[in-house]
């Protein structure tokens, strides 16, 4: 009997002075596991007389039954203060950051994205027309004849006499216009090249070439349109102005100018005082045009634009020099992630 | 196109201010590039007169002078000699500022007081052109009708604006000073005056000085010539001299000056011919012989072919058609007779002339933009008006007036259409009052509208052109948004291949990759930096007249650019690059070019400080946008990767690209210290192999099994090949390497491998013996192909 005494106090003593999760669950292998103490002394049964072992038998179970719910209040409690020592010393400088974001698109791509998006919901389809170029598709076919003075506009690389790199994206017009039949609502992205190299001109440089033909398109169209993307591109307050302008394949030919957006109208030195920047040029699909790829020049009217998505993007972002687009320095590029 | 404000206002009474003036030409389509005032440096300077002259007291080189400016005299200290009591001369008083930069103070020259200083030429930025005299170094003597007090500008002709305007090429008749006073006159709302055409022709008559034949109509279709007797050679009237002054030529004598003189005003390049100089006195336009050689007025002798057009008398050529008249039947201070030349000459012609010898002059560049004989015959008739006006000869009798002569147009259409292309209406009054304004006589009847256009508007030939006209002049500020609400739907959208370059950009940016663009083009001396091998430069499409060298070919592949740029970030300390770009490789079947050639859209991939196994699977990650089955990686050959770290992307037996690491040679020509992986993809090809439509396929109730499996095989054995022969059974679901171990029981060029395999059946539970068939027929084939044995 002392014996069971004697290991009740040991054991809740022990237990008593337990701190961690282990080693209660070593004490409690210790005391009631299989080969545990608990179990050791009920083996002892045997050994007493027989008269004793229904009491002692008792008594081991009562202890068990003691022990076992000791142990459980002593691991609930453990459990809780472990809990609460993590809850104390978990700790993480929540402050720091210290990872690579998202690669960023280069700024051509986001212009061009966004206005692509745009105009898609607007019913345009994105189309893309070759670089190397014929002269026929580049020139003569937008009523720019050999030796017409506007071919002097655009200073031409040439591969041979009749092949060129394409100066504007506007061959797709005529690419387009001759394989489909109005309605037409078109825009096609691309690079384009001339012969010119500074701060403001590379020799390499993007475009976005706008067509609409169809009946009742009018100049109306086009300003809207224009209004819409500014107003996306630069914020609601945007104003878009037409000066009157050449191009061979469009007529009426306008340039189209944009409030300045680093002023608001103002006048500043982005805008050279005058409170509008010039973005692109526009007008009505000139009709000899249509005519030449087989379209009815009576029945449909058509406005074309095409705008210089570096130029848009230096404006939009505060670039100042193109070059900087090329050369993709890449404290440059990381600029324009998200 | 440069325009002093006094020549303008010869023709229109300009009354608004400049900006006015600015703003009002740019609406109706005429673009200031710059506003010059002639006088904007020069300040506080007046005429003054000079009443006393005495020896400086303490300076022998200075006198001082006591000047009235006007109601006061001050003491001026100089040390210009010429200058006399009673001579009027420009002082630049205290706080003037002068044209070369002086800022005037008042002060004592030693120990004289002097209020200011007189000013000669260079302070006040003019030349003999501009005032007589003004070539003097030193004060400039004034006439003695000049105004003492007056602002010294409004005396010597710089109280003047030069406005430097854009002309549009449809505009050649803008070219001019009377062609942008028209357009200056209808932007203010003014009448127009017309030039004086009138002259007295004297006894002599044209015919008896030249007879003039014109052999080639279709590149000289109009030519008119008309003669002066007893010509006086002699300086200029200031008032020419410095009107050709502010446009930006020299005075050099009344002849020459008057051809000046009508180029600018009219718009006509005119030549004089000294008749003395012309053999047989005729002239005849024709086109040069081949190897026919000419020395015009710049003094180089220039060989021309049949292409070009010449001026001739009968043994030889005296001038360069339009381009630049002979050295030798040129205007000299003894020539007598003249004979003026107007003409028009084929643009086309002029401009491909002008081009090959390299030879451009104000005329050449007038006839390359076009110029209408009504033109010709207004330039001749200003030019002998002024022959009379500045007595420099007596214009002959009767003119030689060959070819073409000006036609008004008629356009009609329908009233509709100006609606129908501007989206408003104008009223009918105002379309009349516009087109009026611009001299196209207009009727509207019945709803249809009938022009008549003036033969100076060569530009204008059909409806639109005159609507356009109506627009710019009514203003395009009428004009207001709409958003094509009459037209059809439409849908819009994208190509296959622009949205799977999005999908590329989104992943590659996902996977932490920058994008780039890059020039298409480049040099030899790039692309054979970016190659192991020598490049052949005859497979690479030629630009022919390139910026540069550098920039004369275009690129076959995309790797040249980007190493370049990773060379250039990493010498910038830019670190841990991660780019790419989408961009396109230009492959010519045969040069030089007869059809457009071909332009394969690819994607370079590129990233230092890595691993081939990440970048690999950035890759993989890349392909997979377009498919992720049949995609075997094979050992490949490139010339600029590393020879035994470059794979081929196999799909479906089409090598769609490659990668792997930087050849250390390309490295090391590009300055890349740092470990550097590219990859370039076909997208193109990647496109032809795009995964079909996606269809479901019904997920396996039953648990599935995995084997574990060890072989020995020799070290050269691709792994991938011996996972393919357990993925290609119908029961497995997926074979991954776990393990490579090499050691030395396993024997040199040796490694053991370790693969686990799962196997699944959707339709039943699977037993062992099934298993072990399939696997055996593995086994089985790995070792008669790898030599690979099970462990």
């Amino acid at each position: 009997m002392s014996k069971i005494m004697e290991m009740e106090v040991v054991c809740l003593s022990t237990l008593n002075e337990c701190t961690s999760l282990q080693s209660l669950q070593e004490l409690k292998v210790r005391f009631l596991g299989k080969t545990g103490e608990l179990t050791g002394l009920l083996k002892s049964i045997k050994d007493l007389p027989p008269e004793e072992r229904p009491t002692f038998g008792a008594k081991v179970n009562e202890l068990r039954n003691k022990l076992e719910s000791a142990f459980a209040e002593k691991q609930s409690q453990l459990k809780e203060q472990e809990l609460q020592r993590r809850l104390r010393d978990e700790k993480v400088d929540v402050s720091l950051v210290n990872m690579q974001p998202w690669g960023a698109l280069h700024p051509v791509t986001l212009v061009e994205k966004t206005i692509s998006d745009l105009l898609i919901a607007m019913g345009f389809e994105v189309l893309a027309g070759p670089e190397i170029e014929s002269d026929w598709y580049n020139f003569q076919a937008l009523n720019i004849p050999a030796d017409h003075p506007a071919r002097d506009m655009q200073d031409t690389f040439y591969i041979t006499d009749s092949i060129l790199l394409r100066t504007q994206t506007s061959p797709m017009q005529a690419r387009l216009m001759e394989k489909k039949q109005p309605p037409i609502k078109m825009i096609c992205p691309g690079k384009v090249f001339r012969s010119d190299s500074d701060a403001s001109h590379s020799p390499v440089f993007h475009q976005i070439e706008g067509l609409v033909v169809d009946e009742n398109i009018t100049l109306c169209d086009l300003k809207g349109t224009l209004e819409y993307l500014a107003s996306n591109l630069f914020g609601p307050d945007t104003q878009v102005r037409f000066r009157p302008s050449y191009f061979p394949f469009t007529e009426p030919s306008v340039e189209v100018d944009l409030t300045c957006s680093n002023c608001g109208g103002k006048g500043c030195s982005l805008c050279k005082g005058t409170g509008w920047i010039e973005v692109l040029g526009a007008g009505m699909v000139n009709p000899v045009v249509l005519e030449s790829c087989g379209i009815d020049s009576k029945k449909y009217t058509g406005y074309a634009f095409g705008l210089g998505v570096e130029r848009i993007a230096m404006i939009k972002y505060g670039i100042p020099d193109i070059r900087l687009f090329y050369e993709c320095d890449l404290r440059f590029l990381k600029q324009f992630g998200k | 196109m440069k325009l002093p404000l006094s020549w303008i206002r010869e023709y229109v009474d300009v009354t608004e201010d400049i900006q006015t003036l600015c703003k009002k030409m740019v609406d109706i389509g005429l673009e200031i590039e710059e506003v010059v005032y002639l006088g904007e440096k020069v300040n506080n300077v007046v005429v003054c007169q000079i009443v006393d002259i005495a020896q400086h007291p303490n300076a022998e080189r200075l006198l001082c002078c006591k000047v009235d400016i006007g109601g006061e005299i001050i003491p001026i200290v100089t040390n210009d000699h010429r200058v006399q009591v009673g001579n009027k001369v420009p002082v630049a008083l205290h706080g003037a500022t002068t044209a070369n930069g002086l800022n005037i103070k008042k002060g004592k020259m030693r120990g004289e007081e002097s209020l200011g200083m007189f000013c000669g030429p260079e302070e006040l930025g003019i030349t003999a052109d501009y005032y007589p005299g003004a070539d003097v170094d030193g004060v400039l003597i004034l006439a003695d009708d000049a105004v003492v007090g007056t602002d010294i500008r409004k005396v010597v002709g710089i109280d003047d604006y030069v406005l430097d305007v854009c002309v549009t090429s449809n505009r050649q008749d803008c070219n001019s000073v009377l062609g942008l006073a028209r357009e200056v006159a209808v932007a203010l709302g003014k009448e127009c005056k017309q030039p004086d055409v009138t002259y007295t022709e004297c006894e002599a008559k044209t015919a008896d000085l030249v007879t003039a034949v014109v052999q080639d109509y279709d590149v000289c279709p109009s030519y008119f010539m008309q003669g002066v007797v007893d010509v006086k050679i002699e300086k200029s009237p200031i008032w020419m001299t410095s009107r050709l002054a502010k446009v930006g030529l020299h005075g050099i004598n009344n002849l020459v000056d008057i051809t000046n003189y009508v180029l600018y005003e009219i718009g006509q390049p005119m030549h004089a011919f000294d008749q003395a100089d012309i053999s047989d006195k005729t002239i005849i336009v024709r086109r040069a012989k081949d190897g026919e050689k000419i020395i015009p007025l710049d003094g180089k002798e220039y060989t021309l072919t049949t292409e070009d057009l010449v001026i001739a008398d009968k043994s030889r050529a005296v001038g360069l058609a339009g381009i630049m008249g002979g050295a030798n039947s040129g205007i000299k201070d003894e020539t007598t007779t003249v004979v003026f030349e107007s003409a028009t000459f084929a643009r086309g012609n002029i401009r491909r002339t002008s081009r090959r010898l390299g030879l451009r002059s104000d005329s050449s560049a007038r006839f390359e933009k076009g110029i209408e004989c009504a033109t010709n015959i207004l330039g001749l008739n200003r030019a002998l008006h002024l022959v009379e006006q500045l007595g420099a000869g007596k214009v002959t009798q009767g003119a030689y007036c060959l070819g073409k002569m000006p036609e008004n147009k008629t356009i009609v259409f329908d009233e509709s259409r100006i609606e129908k292309l501007l989206g408003i209406t104008i009223a009918e009054d105002r379309i009349i009052s516009i087109l009026q304004s611009l001299n196209i006589q207009t009727f509207i009847e019945n709803g249809v509208v009938t022009c008549i256009v003036p033969p100076y508007r060569d530009d204008i030939s059909r409806d639109c052109d005159i609507i356009e006209e109506l627009i710019r002049v009514y203003g395009y500020d009428n004009i207001t948004g709409t958003l094509m609400e009459k037209s059809r739907i439409t849908s819009g959208g994208k190509t296959e291949k622009h949205n799977y370059c999005d999908k590329v950009r989104t992943i590659l940016t996902g996977l932490r990759y920058n994008e780039c663009i890059f020039y298409p083009f480049g040099g030899k001396a790039l692309f054979e930096k970016a190659s192991v091998n020598p490049i052949d430069e005859s497979k690479y499409i030629r630009v022919l007249n390139p910026i540069g060298e550098e920039l004369s070919l275009m690129a076959r592949e995309l790797a040249p650019n980007m190493f370049q740029c990773v060379g250039l970030n990493l010498s910038r300390k830019n670190n841990n690059l991660r780019l790419f770009e989408i961009g396109k490789a230009y492959l010519a079947d045969s040069l030089p070019l007869t059809t457009l050639p071909a332009e394969e859209q690819r994607v370079s991939i590129c990233a230092t400080e890595v691993t081939f196994e990440q970048f690999r699977d950035d890759v993989l990650q890349t392909i997979y946008a377009f498919t992720n089955s049949g995609v075997s990686l094979v050992r490949g050959e490139s010339n600029c990767l590393h020879p035994g770290i470059c794979a081929n992307v196999v799909i479906d037996g089409e090598v769609c690209g490659q990668f792997g690491k930087l050849h250390p040679q390309i490295a090391n020509n590009f300055g890349i210290e740092v470990d550097c992986y590219y990859a370039e993809l076909c997208i193109d090809k990647l496109l032809a192999h795009k995964r079909g439509a996606i269809k479901f396929s019904p997920i396996s109730k039953f648990p599935s099994v995995t084997r574990d499996f060890a072989f020995v095989c020799d070290e050269d054995v691709a792994v991938q090949g011996i996972l393919d022969e357990f993925l290609c059974l119908p029961l497995v679901e997926s074979a991954t390497l776990f393990d490579v171990y090499r050691g030395e029981q396993l024997g040199k060029d040796k490694k053991s491998i370790a693969i686990s395999v799962v196997f699944t059946d959707a339709t039943k539970t699977l037993q062992d013996k099934e298993i072990e068939k399939q696997s055996g027929k593995a086994l089985r084939s790995i070792q008669e192909k790898y030599g690979a044995v099970l462990r």
